[in-house]
């Protein structure tokens, strides 16, 4: 008795700094976000309750429906390639290159972008991306292709931030899959290549199935990264042109700290989070539904 | 058994500590220390502790000019801080994120006391009473020597104290591609600018005219939109705070500026140019509005120009209107209303002028030693300059109606829709 | 044998076309990867405003542009705060999430698996969600523009959830042996738990590092004195104020880079198996 009280005690005690952090930091915040959203709140005056008005803004702010817009293209864009992408790197690195020292090289190499903070990767991006006389174009002189407005053209912007994002994350999946992959045992692939399989067959019937809980980590992470860009666009575009790159976090960072509306800057964080829970949701029942088949 | 329980927690409670100690130190306490310190220190006068300020000030220092704009205020705050035995902490806040970093430091206590507001800011600060009215400081005489005095005088009281009054936006032009294309002067009304354009880009094959539409903030409206705008007769607000833009007047500037991209007088290239100085310097484009200071930097091109366009209706450009505010929450108000003083006297101002940013002075006992290219610019021109108004949500109506003209130079709007749209924003959030 | 064997069947399947093409492929991609770092790096040393790499203009000996960057933008409190901060999270997002991950596994107390359960559902929340709330109170609290504010935030629980998963490995036994032998508690923690959970805190360590040195959007919205602005502020304000100098904000960059990039040469070993097993167990 005295024993299991002692225990608790001590429980408690080791989680109770962490569990104040959290409490403190994110937990309650949650709830304030909650009320703050139905409120007018500029910081310098107390908060004025203003029931749902906020909401109904959100909905016909011309602003959030870019910025939700152009979250969901970045979202839709970058997961798939950026999971494509080094699931394809990894596995090939894995099957053919993984006692070759160059293997590796090749593995550290993609893994650099990652270390680079997305302010730096921006910045580089930027000069490169110029329209006028930077890197990229100027390669592209090369082939004859005529210069293209990376940053400044509606059409190019967004998916040029893509690009980097892609750039930046592809070797941190890669990382997570190749470890995945040297995991799977392989005596699974010796007994496929005595059947007589093929290394397209081995990839889709061994491969895939047994990363499928590494790859809902993959999407996972990179739907939830997604969701919060900031950084990049910030950098690059700073929204721009006209409303072409500006992102849900933006716009919040946008109410909150240049307009002073911090009620309705919280009723947008709290438009994301039900976003990504329901994204989140979605995509459970997805993954789920596909272990039972 | 009892003992390890206080052992296990004592460690817990050490860690904790030790977390919010170890980094919880910082200095915070450097910016006016916590407020009772302070009003103590002020009321005790000039025994015991000294008093201090923070002021903030915006950065102008060319990046390779002699001094940067820290160690030009650091050096004259040492005389100040002499003179009045206090500290002044001295703060440059870079232009990128100015309205945050406000919001951030004037709601905390690590805010300035004295700081730099340019017109689009105030409405917010003003109504929420974080600004403090300095008339009462000022004696007649003082008054009378500030040249703008007047232009502080906003919402029904002197919150502010215009400092940096000047730089208006002139057109200027690279004067050996005009002559190229057999003109001599420099337009001065809109028909003279779009003939001249004509002429050079049916002449020369360089760049008739260039505007920052590439640019991420909505500060160059000041070149690109409004000088066209109040030269068609259109206004920003009324009396009554309501938003104007959207009328006959409004439009015609709006399709004005669009008619320059499609006549092909504007490269489509500016929808990505942030720097049209630089376009200027290396001699891709004839002309473009900046900045008269800006325009000094200029040594590898002839160049020439023309204060102020001539439109339909009226003739009118931006200046800058900026100034020094005092914030409330300020303990030592009289020391900081010397320090406004100081910073805006003769002495700290022509050296602010010579050595960091050319600008008009701001007291009449100081005289203009700038380029001589300006010398009678203010004294010919004063009425053709306007300020910005003040109103609510300034500073967010111009970044949207930035957006919607970066829109439509894109060709994703028409003119008439940047107009009722910006509105139709502006009345339903930010109003 | 086998291992040999599986080897040597490898080595007829290798070359084949297709895989020649993957492999150029590859190549490429990781030419893409340093390009852009090896032009930042070029670039800096470079003091003309063009964007193109002329042989003539660099020059590899002249460090004007660092030592402008250094010296008159404030980079190295720039610096210094971000090494101060990242340090910082390291140290007691381990130290607090093994404490954490150490009483939710091996200790029992009522409402436990209650409170982990909520701990979870924090991992789903964007920080851009509880932002504001923490700015507003951080401001209240007069805690902006301290370390505290910087640190505390990279304290979550991902690392709890992620130790705990390892510390089921740590055998019971061996903690009711030391029990029994009269060990006291947080020596039991300190000298047992800790040293056995090494790996995992070693891949905390790298999370954290990499999510502190690259956190942008609280730093700059938590401070407001360029004394405390890290290096991700820092540099993004160097684009407005250099605007077209593109030598000196790559250098800028180039600074912000060196850093974590040194870091990654010499752990590279423990970053990779960082993040992979954080990619495993999480």
């Amino acid at each position: 008795m005295k024993r299991k009280t002692r225990e608790a005690v001590q429980g408690i005690v080791y989680i109770l700094p962490s569990f104040i952090l959290i409490l403190c930091f994110c937990v309650i915040p949650i709830f304030m976000s909650g009320y703050f959203s139905f409120t007018n709140y500029n910081v310098m005056t107390p908060p004025e309750f203003c029931g749902l008005d906020n909401y109904k803004k959100l909905f016909t702010d011309s602003y959030v429906t870019s910025a939700t817009k152009n979250t969901l293209i970045y979202v839709i864009v970058t997961v798939p390639i950026q999971t494509i992408l080094s699931l394809a790197f990894a596995a090939f690195l894995a099957n053919k290159m993984s006692k070759m020292k160059s293997g590796g090289f090749l593995r550290s190499v993609m893994f650099i972008p990652v270390i680079a903070s997305a302010v730096t990767a921006g910045t580089i991006w930027r000069i490169i991306y110029n329209a006028d006389g930077g890197l990229l174009n100027k390669l592209l002189g090369i082939f004859h292709i005529a210069p293209v407005n990376w940053l400044g053209d509606t059409k190019t912007a967004l998916i040029s931030i893509c690009i980097v994002a892609i750039w930046k994350n592809v070797g941190y999946f890669l990382v997570i899959y190749y470890a995945g992959i040297m995991g799977i045992s392989r005596d699974l692939y010796e007994s496929a290549k005595v059947d007589g399989a093929t290394s397209m067959q081995q990839f889709t019937k061994i491969t895939i199935p047994m990363l499928k809980p590494i790859t809902y980590l993959v999407v996972t992470l990179g739907i939830i990264w997604s969701f919060q860009v900031f950084d990049l666009s910030y950098l690059m575009t700073g929204g721009g042109p006209g409303k072409s790159t500006v992102t849900l976090v933006m716009g919040i960072y946008n109410s909150a700290f240049k307009q002073y509306r911090m009620g309705y800057a919280c009723a947008q964080a709290m438009f994301l989070l039900v976003i990504i829970v329901v994204i989140n949701v979605i995509e459970d029942k997805f993954f789920k539904e596909k272990k039972e088949a | 058994m009892a003992k390890k329980r206080y052992l296990a927690l004592a460690l817990a409670a050490t860690m904790t500590v030790g977390l919010f100690a170890g980094c919880g130190s910082s200095d915070s306490g450097s910016s006016g220390g916590s407020g009772e310190t302070a009003k103590e220190s002020s009321e005790s006068g000039d025994s015991g502790e000294k008093s201090k300020l923070t002021f903030w000030f915006p950065t102008f220092a060319a990046s390779d000019g002699e001094v940067t704009d820290e160690e030009f205020w650091n050096e004259k705050m040492d005389k100040f801080e002499e003179e009045n035995n206090c500290e002044v902490k001295v703060e440059i806040i870079p232009w990128d994120n100015y309205e945050e970093k406000y919001l951030t430091g004037s709601t905390s206590n690590d805010g300035p006391d004295v700081g730099y507001m340019y017109m689009e800011m105030f409405y917010d600060y003003i109504d929420n009473g974080t600004l403090a009215d300095v008339d009462g400081y000022f004696t007649d005489e003082e008054k009378e020597n500030y040249v703008y005095y007047d232009l502080g005088n906003l919402m029904g009281g002197q919150y502010a104290l215009p400092v940096v009054v000047g730089n208006p936006r002139i057109l200027i032009a690279n004067m050996d591609v005009l002559n190229e294309a057999g003109i001599t002067e420099v337009p001065t009304t809109i028909d003279e600018f779009t003939a001249a354009c004509e002429a050079i880009k049916e002449k020369t094959d360089v760049t008739p005219f260039m505007q920052p539409w590439g640019n991420a903030h909505y500060g160059c409206l000041n070149e690109c939109y409004w000088p066209f705008f109040w030269g068609s007769g259109a206004q920003i607000v009324d009396e009554e705070g309501n938003l104007t833009i959207d009328t006959p007047e409004g439009l015609e500037a709006t399709e004005f500026i669009r008619s320059l991209l499609d006549n092909g007088y504007l490269p489509e290239s500016c929808t990505s140019n942030d720097d049209t100085l630089e376009s200027f310097k290396n001699g891709e484009a004839a002309m473009v509005v900046c900045a008269s200071s800006n325009a000094l930097q200029i040594k590898e091109i002839n160049w020439d120009y023309s204060p102020v366009l001539q439109g339909s209706k009226d003739a009118k450009t931006f200046v800058a209107a900026d100034s020094l505010v005092m914030f409330n929450k300020c303990e030592n108000k009289e020391l900081a209303a010397k320090l406004m003083k100081y910073v805006t006297s003769k002495e700290v101002m022509s050296d602010f002028h010579t050595r960091v940013s050319e600008q008009p002075p701001i007291t009449k006992d100081d005289e203009y030693t700038g380029d001589e290219r300006y010398a009678t610019l203010f004294a010919d021109y004063g009425d053709n300059f306007v300020s910005l108004p003040v109103f609510k949500g300034a500073a967010s109506m111009y970044d949207t109606l930035f957006k919607n003209l970066q829109s439509m130079m894109l060709g994703e709007m028409e003119p008439q829709d940047v107009l009722t749209e910006t509105t139709t924003y502006y009345n339903d959030n930010l109003k | 044998m086998n291992a040999v064997q599986s080897k040597k069947m490898h080595k007829q399947h290798k070359w084949t076309p297709i895989s020649i093409i993957g492999l150029l492929i590859l190549c490429l991609f990781a030419v893409i990867c340093v390009a852009p770092f090896i032009y930042m790096l070029i670039m800096s040393f470079t003091q003309s405003t063009t964007l193109m790499i002329h042989w003539k203009d660099v020059n590899f000996g002249d460090f004007s542009n660092f030592q402008y960057v250094l010296q008159k933008s404030g980079f190295v409190r720039a610096l210094l705060n971000s090494v101060i901060v990242v340090g910082c999270s390291c140290f007691f997002n381990c130290i607090i999430a093994s404490m954490a991950a150490y009483g939710f596994e091996k200790k029992n107390f009522p409402g436990k698996e209650a409170i982990f359960r909520v701990y979870l559902l924090t991992l789903m929340i964007p920080g851009q969600v509880t932002m504001i709330p923490v700015f507003i109170m951080m401001n209240k609290m007069n805690l902006l523009n301290t370390y505290f504010a910087l640190i505390v935030l990279i304290i979550n629980a991902f690392g709890v959830f992620l130790i705990r998963q390892f510390m089921e490995s740590v055998p019971n036994e061996l903690l009711e042996a030391a029990q029994v032998d009269g060990c006291p508690e947080y020596r039991i923690f300190i000298q047992i738990v800790i040293p056995l959970i090494k790996p995992v805190l070693i891949s905390l360590v790298v999370f954290t590092f990499v999510t502190s040195w690259n956190d942008f959007l609280w730093p700059l919205v938590s401070t407001s004195n360029s004394d405390m602005y890290t290096l991700t502020v820092a540099l993004s304000l160097l684009k407005t104020q250099y605007q077209t100098n593109y030598g000196l904000i790559l250098a800028g960059a180039t600074v912000s880079f060196i850093f974590p990039f040194l870091m990654y040469v010499f752990l590279q070993k423990q970053f990779v198996e960082g993040i992979a097993l954080s990619g495993i167990k999480g």
